[in-house]
């Protein structure tokens, strides 16, 4: 039973802490808002079941990651979903953040905003999901095993998506 | 970049906390040292802000009851299989896709040219046995993979699948050219959902 306490009590840290940039990051990817929150329970559910079958705890922030992936991947493959499609569905007007900032300065943060999604639109998939990781904190190691890559791989990804930001914006 | 010092790689490393402890003895003094490499990183951390601005107002769906769903587990052990029957379909047909979809391209290439034996020998050197039952290890499948509580789902595959595979060549002999068949077949899922392995249940 203290074993279980023990998962129970990972388990639960890990979701205050890693729930609300996994589903940023299925996001990012091109899956809808609601469809991200059912992938990233899904992945804690699975966690959940892993760390009750006495499987390891080392980097499980990685394993989610990976998890979260794989499940958007196979979404997107079953849909016939392309990032690109649902990548727009996240603009500014779609999704209205409370700013507390001036309308010059509203219209100004959105056209950014647009011009940011449409350059992240460009991105190959590889480099996008590198990218967005990388926002999320996690080490190049973490996004090689993430997205099973070898870590220079990770590097060169991205290396060539900044750049390609750079060109862009 | 004129400075022929610093590349991006090592710059975007800085960027990120990542330099090696060799890089690190002097790779941030020369940033600090050199106006165009210190314009250079700038632009990096820049664009990083940027995109870490855009990821961070990305939407999220945000429910109470996602998290009492999983402290609720805490005092029912057998809750994870009951949740995860629900998924199970939608596995099911992800992993489907993910054979005939993921499998094919990948190892297109690879079988095209390689004798029938050769290929039969290499697919069926590597196994996984789950509940005394043999799973012909997919070539893609990674050891390091989360395999911990693995599934076992039976659906039909595509003969072009497992053909690219090296898996059924011989006793499908020329009826192989049929791509469009499906076989029925146990698929080994691994906890995060790709499937590691397959058994062949009938060639009918």
């Amino acid at each position: 039973m203290e074993n279980g306490n023990s998962s129970s009590r990972v388990l639960l840290d890990l979701y205050d802490r890693e729930q609300t940039p996994l589903k940023r990051y299925v996001t990012a990817l091109g899956v809808d808002p609601e469809t991200a929150r059912d992938i990233v329970q899904e992945g804690f559910l699975k966690l959940h079941e892993h760390l009750l079958a006495g499987g390891g705890q080392g980097n499980l922030r990685a394993w989610l990651y990976r998890v979260v992936h794989n499940s958007a991947r196979n979404r997107q493959m079953s849909f016939g979903v392309r990032h690109t499609g649902s990548i727009d569905d996240l603009s500014p007007a779609a999704n209205p953040v409370a700013r507390d900032e001036s309308p010059e300065e509203r219209v100004l943060a959105e056209e950014r905003e647009t011009r940011m999604r449409q350059a992240m639109d460009k991105l190959s998939e590889a480099q996008r999901a590198c990218v967005v990781l990388r926002t999320q904190g996690l080490k190049y190691r973490e996004i090689a095993q993430t997205l099973d890559l070898s870590v220079s791989t990770v590097g060169e990804n991205v290396q060539r998506g900044l750049e390609r930001l750079r060109e862009l914006l | 970049m004129k400075c022929e010092r610093l590349n991006w790689d090592l710059l975007v490393r800085a960027v990120d906390q990542e330099l090696l402890p060799a890089e690190m003895e002097w790779v941030p003094a020369h940033i600090a040292g050199c106006a165009e490499c210190r314009h250079e990183f700038d632009a990096i951390q820049g664009i990083s802000q940027d995109v870490s601005a855009f990821v961070n107002h990305v939407p999220v769906v945000e429910r109470l009851e996602d998290r009492a769903e999983l402290a609720k587990l805490k005092s029912n052990r057998q809750a994870p299989d009951r949740v995860m029957r629900r998924f199970g379909w939608g596995m099911a047909i992800a992993a489907t896709l993910a054979v005939g979809i993921l499998v094919a391209p990948k190892q297109r290439g690879a079988s095209a040219d390689k004798p029938v034996v050769e290929q039969a020998a290499a697919a069926t050197s590597s196994a996984i046995e789950v509940d005394g039952e043999t799973f012909v290890a997919l070539p893609y499948s990674n050891p390091d993979l989360p395999s911990v509580a693995p599934r076992i789902v039976q659906m039909q595959v595509p003969v072009s699948s497992l053909a690219d595979i090296g898996l059924g060549l011989e006793q499908m002999a020329s009826e192989v050219a049929n791509q469009d068949r499906t076989v029925l077949a146990d698929v080994l899922l691994g906890a995060d959902g790709q499937p590691l392995g397959v058994h062949v249940l009938s060639w009918e």
